[in-house]
């Protein structure tokens, strides 16, 4: 175990042999800027002030040139071989309602959703606490590294974690997962991460934006919305969008949901309009989601918060359309940046 | 730096004096309903951008700056003020740049000519 100190401060906390900085401190309750958590936002950065790490990725994408001439570095990138001293700026406001912690967990049901994309569920034996919206990073047998995905369920006491992964051609850790773990077989999971986690003290319209396996934690902030206690006139908007009909899921998962077609609007979009079969069979909006929003009608920008998870250039598209077309203020849009 | 009488600015907001900027510092300037803006001067040349970072909460004028970018303090973003470009992450919405004019010591801009 080492020990870290924050210059100029009384704050210090251990890290656990092969935790990160980043990890450490937040399990430690410390509110350290982060978003990713596997190198890519560039959130985390730090200085290291004295005492040894080992850096996982040297070439992180998350740090610029600029950052490395100065001699930062990404919390979530280093793990430290002994005492610290770092010097990181913490973030304004309470830190996170839950601590990540390291738990082990049981394949329990797997279920498709698309043609490529699978419903995992697993049990652990501590109850499974996270806001919707976050994610955990997974840890699967003989795959080196860890992979981050969200959960679709809900918080829960019987220890469920469910999550929506989208197979990945080529992928290590997908092809462990489709083709190598079968019920009863234990992974680790260490969670709950994210900032772009549901508020739900909101009382402003819910637009909801997802894509591939973005469903994953859009389905579970819906899911929190349908659940709590609010008036008739709040309303949801879903929007999913995919490359061709074959790729549109989670209408079936919102029909559960008692507000479907009445508060609640589920809103699909095919991108790829090429001729070819199964285009011809799409019936619903066609286009990339910002731009099926901006012909949309039925949406209150200024009083909406807006939820965003899928590809980084569909996330990108959305966020500049949002803010460039209806001026919607940065807090009001919220997504964790894994690019 | 060109001052110019010929300039349009009518509609166009006065901002500060050049004089109230500090070689290489960013000046705040709050503007009623809307999001400040901020003024610097780089090798004594004017140029206004937005004040808040396009990532978080931040205002610029309280980054770093050097080599003509200027640093979020929250979370080292950067920016490069003369172009509003993001080259650093977190960040990667360019910042808004506005053609500052100057009229004698006065900058102003027009506000809806802003680009990103």
């Amino acid at each position: 175990m080492a020990r870290i100190a924050i210059v100029d401060s009384d704050l210090s906390f251990n890290s656990e042999p092969d935790d990160t900085l980043l990890r450490a401190g937040l399990r430690a309750n410390l509110n350290f800027p982060y978003e990713c958590n596997v190198g890519s936002c560039g959130t985390c950065k730090f200085e290291l002030v004295s005492g040894e790490i080992k850096v996982l990725s040297e070439t992180a994408p998350g740090l610029s040139d600029r950052d490395r001439k100065k001699g930062r570095q990404l919390a979530c990138q280093c793990i430290p071989m002994g005492e610290c001293v770092i010097k990181i700026r913490q973030e304004e406001g309470p830190p996170a309602e839950f601590c990540p912690a390291r738990l082990k967990a049981k394949l329990i049901k797997v279920t498709d959703v698309t043609h490529d994309i699978r419903e995992f569920q697993f049990q652990a034996v501590s109850p499974a606490t996270f806001i919707p919206g976050q994610y955990a990073m997974l840890q699967l047998p003989g795959v080196s590294g860890e992979r981050a995905y969200s959960m679709s369920n809900l918080p829960n006491d019987d220890g469920v974690w469910s999550f929506m992964i989208r197979r990945v051609p080529q992928g290590v850790g997908t092809q462990v997962l489709f083709d190598g773990l079968t019920l009863g077989d234990e992974i680790g999971i260490d969670g709950p991460f994210g900032k772009a986690y549901y508020r739900s003290e909101s009382e402003r319209d819910l637009v909801c934006i997802a894509g591939g396996s973005g469903l994953a934690p859009m389905l579970s902030i819906a899911r929190a919305w349908s659940n709590k206690p609010k008036g008739n006139q709040e309303r949801l908007t879903f929007f999913y969008g995919g490359r061709e009909s074959r790729d549109i899921c989670g209408e079936t998962m919102l029909q559960q949901l008692p507000e479907f077609n009445q508060q609640l609007q589920f809103i699909p979009s095919v991108s790829n309009t090429g001729s070819g079969e199964a285009m011809n069979s799409w019936k619903g909006r066609t286009g990339f989601i910002h731009e099926v929003m901006h012909g949309f009608e039925g949406l209150d920008y200024a009083n909406s918060d807006f939820y965003i998870a899928g590809p980084p250039v569909m996330t990108q598209s959305v966020m500049d359309f949002l803010r460039e077309s209806h001026a919607v203020p940065q807090e009001r849009i919220y997504f964790d940046r894994f690019f | 730096m060109s001052a110019s009488n010929s300039v349009d600015i009518q509609d166009a907001i006065r901002l500060c004096q050049v004089t109230d900027v500090a070689e290489g510092n960013g000046l705040q300037i709050n503007l009623p309903e809307r999001p400040p803006l901020a003024v610097f001067k780089i090798e004594g040349q004017i140029f206004v951008t937005d004040d808040t970072c396009t990532h978080g909460q931040a205002s610029l004028c309280e980054g770093e700056i050097e080599d003509g970018v200027v640093e979020c303090p929250f979370h080292q973003g950067a920016f490069e003020i003369a172009t509003g470009k993001a080259i650093s992450a977190p960040c990667s919405v360019h910042l808004k740049t506005y053609q500052p004019i100057l009229v004698g010591e006065d900058v102003f801009v027009h506000l809806d000519k802003g680009s990103s």
